[in-house]
């Protein structure tokens, strides 16, 4: 089986577009690149593709993650240039390897996402910094998830690796957080800045966030550098 | 430049549809071109990007070094409401640049329940909604599409139209702007319309006078010498010579028709007497199926779509289809691509070319009957028998589809409840034959009953619309008659054709109603949830305008009507003795293989039927 991993992003060009879109505009990519790609059997063939961890509609990443079979051998510059001349505005081809196609699947390995928020400071920024300290001392902070009248609560320090960082840059807020993934949920991102601007008094402007992110891992390392 | 702040995009759905970038669009630096365009359609960015005559013109405009074409669709009530809340001009999804820095809005008219929303995009771009309102610092605002057939309830909205085939005229247009601006633009925007009037296939309502007469009817005529007494549409003679969309825009987001366009053929001369296409698209041209083939690759190479539809009014009477699908599936095979036929016939051909096109999904199989006895499909030239049904469905179930969509009308001239019966009685058959074929239940039928709209040049521009009691009493019969739990029945909402109707076949006093509307908040009035019914009545009561006086009254074949001075090329003559033959129940034929007519289009336009198969027989 001829498999490449792929490190991708998602730029700012297509930051609203989910993950489902990206996906297939990784697949017109793919065609357009002229790569011999692998299809499913059957009577409604797909193209054997698979994405690490899903993104949100909104956030953009330096680190997302593409496994792709292919029917016959390219060799990794082959590879890499033509997938690199058909992609879109937006997308970045960062590196590419080829590998055994026996490693796991790339959407049950990930297990830590780096992000990065940037977002407007409106109060002081003392103020931020006790707001922060207080987020990353507490023993617990509980998040209420609403989705299609669907309520679940959330207890976000389980997935809090580090203590959140702070930054102020240019009048912008910018909070480094590392999120774990775990095999019976996480948090995201937007919704630990909602709780600290609900629960622990951080002002800031939570719907004009921008939210990135840097690095997605399994077991300290980069997926990519797992084959 | 228009700035999106990113909690604005955050808050509003599919913010993908307002931030542009996909692949193919074309981006230009505005200080390297001398005109340019801005083409919209007035519908959501879904609707707006599926439409093929916007990509041609995309391609033909962004094709010339002097212009830059840029797109721009209505935003959605959420998003408009922010832009409102903030101030946000309407802008273009390549440049960012608001609309009104554009030398040209051009609006592609598919429909009449959009026209509001003509206005509101207007409103949003700064620019005044009255032609004659606006200056030098304003873009020409033009139509064009099918509903250039009877532009007078807009015409005030409007500088100009363009009347039929654009990708020719278009850029005669530009040419003609960029030598007036470049000329110091003599004479102000009248100058450079009277030097637009002109040309062939150019409308320009100010130029017009209007008349009323009870008795005579509306007449139109020019107030200029540079005006024409009568409009002609613009039409391809060539096919294979025409600017074909190699490289179409790519949306990121699911759009209504998500797949690359191949457009085998113009026209179609079936002669369907309720069909507004079938008269103003004539005559038949067909693509080569030579260069259908090398054109579908380029169109492949530059989107990486895994999907194709062979596009045309009636795409199963290509002269050349068995052999051009054989061709495709063979070039395609390495890249899966599946291609799908938008109109089937109603008969065993197109069905074994559907199973060869759908081999990979079974989806559902749409015929239109449009009516539901042998009478009235005579009455509107269908000619389709319920035998050629029958066969179709079976051969259809013998191939192993179980679900089938049929499609017909109510209030068709002559319609009896007989009629409206039959309709629910060749859905119970088409039900029965499953069980016959294939000895067990299991099949769902779709019953899609619209309701009738006459339309300008069809021989059914005189007729009197069914009124909208009698509609909803005959939907109610139709229900009633229809007991098969496996067939399920889907209507229209009768007051959205009623208000279709008065504007479909409307003068020039019907811009007030349509500002009115807009004014007292009716917009996306296609859209069935967002329809405002009373907002329309009260806008034509305020405006003391009947409804029903345009589209309930049957005209006479005297009177003039308003839509004469801008034509398709069919001759009233034919119209009307095609309106007679109906009330004969009599047939006519197609001319792309059979006998000409006589409908006036080759000769009044200089153009030819363009068949392959007719020319090898």
């Amino acid at each position: 089986m001829i498999k490449f991993r792929t490190e991708i992003t998602k730029g700012e060009e297509i930051r609203y577009i989910s993950h489902l879109d990206y996906a297939s505009l990784m697949e017109r990519a793919i065609r357009r690149a002229k790569l011999p790609a692998a299809y499913s059997e059957g009577f409604n063939p797909h193209m054997k593709i698979a994405f690490a961890s899903a993104l949100a509609v909104g956030v953009t990443s330096d680190a997302e993650y593409m496994d792709i079979e292919l029917t016959k051998p390219v060799c990794q510059p082959e590879f890499f240039d033509k997938l690199s001349a058909a992609l879109p505005n937006g997308v970045k081809l960062l590196k590419a390897r080829e590998f055994d196609g026996k490693a796991k699947a790339l959407m049950a390995v990930a297990d830590l996402a780096d992000y990065e928020i940037k977002t407007k400071l409106t109060g002081a920024f003392s103020a931020a910094i006790e707001a922060v300290k207080a987020f990353n001392s507490a023993d617990e902070a509980v998040y209420t998830r609403t989705m299609l009248k669907k309520v679940k609560t959330i207890e976000a320090k389980q997935y809090m690796l580090a203590p959140i960082e702070l930054k102020e840059c240019e009048e912008n807020l910018v909070l480094e957080m590392q999120i774990r993934i775990t095999p019976s949920g996480s948090i995201k991102p937007g919704e630990v800045l909602s709780l600290l601007k609900e629960q622990f008094s951080l002002t800031v402007d939570v719907e004009g966030a921008k939210i990135n992110r840097k690095g997605l891992y399994s077991g300290k390392k980069t997926l990519i550098d797992l084959v | 430049m228009v700035n999106l702040d990113p909690a604005l995009l955050q808050a509003v759905v599919k913010p993908a549809r307002y931030t542009g970038n996909e692949i193919n669009a074309i981006h230009k630096d505005w200080e390297t071109v001398d005109c340019k365009f801005a083409l919209a359609l007035p519908d959501v960015y879904e609707v707006g990007m599926s439409n093929l005559g916007l990509k041609i013109l995309y391609q033909v405009l962004n094709n010339r070094k002097d212009t830059v074409a840029e797109r721009v669709y209505a935003p959605w009530i959420d998003m408009e409401e922010k832009m409102r809340e903030k101030n946000i001009p309407l802008y273009a999804l390549e440049s960012f640049n608001e609309i009104k820095a554009f030398d040209f809005l051009g609006f592609s008219l598919q429909y009449e329940m959009i026209y509001t929303n003509i206005l509101n995009m207007l409103d949003l771009s700064h620019i005044p909604v009255w032609a004659a309102e606006r200056t030098l610092e304003d873009p020409f605002i033009v139509g064009g599409g099918p509903c250039v057939y009877n532009t007078e309830p807009i015409a005030e909205f409007f500088d100009f139209f363009i009347v039929g085939e654009g990708e020719e005229v278009i850029g005669e247009v530009v040419d003609v702007f960029i030598s007036w601006k470049n000329a110091g633009k003599p004479n102000g925007r009248k100058g450079f319309l009277q030097q637009l009037a002109q040309m062939d296939g150019i409308y320009v309502p100010s130029l017009y006078d209007v008349h009323y007469d009870e008795v005579a009817g509306v007449s139109v005529t020019p107030n200029c010498t540079q005006a024409k007494p009568k409009v002609f549409k613009r039409v391809l003679k060539d096919m294979d010579a025409a600017t074909f969309v190699e490289e179409p825009v790519v949306p990121y987001i699911d759009i209504v028709h998500d797949r690359m366009m191949l457009e085998l053929f113009r026209g179609c001369s079936r002669g369907c007497r309720f069909c507004q296409a079938g008269m103003s698209y004539r005559p038949v041209r067909e693509r080569t199926p030579e260069r259908l083939r090398e054109l579908a690759k380029l169109m492949q190479q530059s989107t990486g779509y895994d999907e194709m539809s062979l596009t045309s009014l009636s795409s199963a009477d290509y002269s050349c289809l068995g052999s051009l699908v054989e061709d495709l599936l063979a070039d395609f095979k390495q890249e899966k691509i599946s291609f799908s036929l938008p109109s089937l016939r109603i008969d065993s051909f197109s069905i074994d070319l559907a199973h060869k096109l759908q081999q990979v999904r079974k989806s559902g199989l749409t015929f239109a009957p449009e009516a539901g006895t042998q009478r009235l499909r005579d009455v509107i030239n269908k000619g389709v028998t319920e035998e050629d049904l029958v066969n179709a469905v079976t051969a259809a179930y013998k191939q192993g589809w179980k679900t089938v969509k049929l499609y017909f009308m109510m209030g068709l001239p002559t319609e009896t409840d007989e009629d409206i019966i039959g309709i629910a009685r060749l859905a119970q058959k088409v039900v029965d034959l499953y069980r016959e074929v294939n000895g067990k239940r299991g099949v769902k039928v779709t019953v899609s009953v619209a309701c009738f709209v006459p339309k300008p040049y069809t021989p059914f521009q005189w007729f009197g619309q069914t009124e909208l009691p009698e509609f909803e009493r005959k939907q109610k019969l139709l229900k009633e008659h229809i007991r098969d739990r496996s067939i399920h029945f889907s209507y229209h909402d009768a007051r959205i054709s009623y208000l279709e109707g008065a504007i479909a076949r409307g003068d020039r006093r019907l811009n007030q109603v349509i500002y009115q509307a807009w004014q007292d908040g009716a917009k996306f009035d296609g859209w069935s949830d967002q329809f405002k019914y009373d907002v329309w009545l009260s806008a034509f009561e305020k405006c003391e305008i009947k409804p029903e006086f345009y589209s309930q009254r049957h005209r006479k074949k005297e009177e003039l009507l308003p839509w004469e001075h801008v034509t398709p090329g069919v001759s009233k003559e034919f119209l009307w003795q095609e309106n007679e033959r109906a009330q004969l129940e009599s047939l006519t034929e197609d001319c792309r293989r059979g006998k000409c007519s006589a409908c006036g289009v080759c000769p009044s336009l200089s153009v030819k039927v363009v068949d392959w198969g007719k020319k090898n027989d």
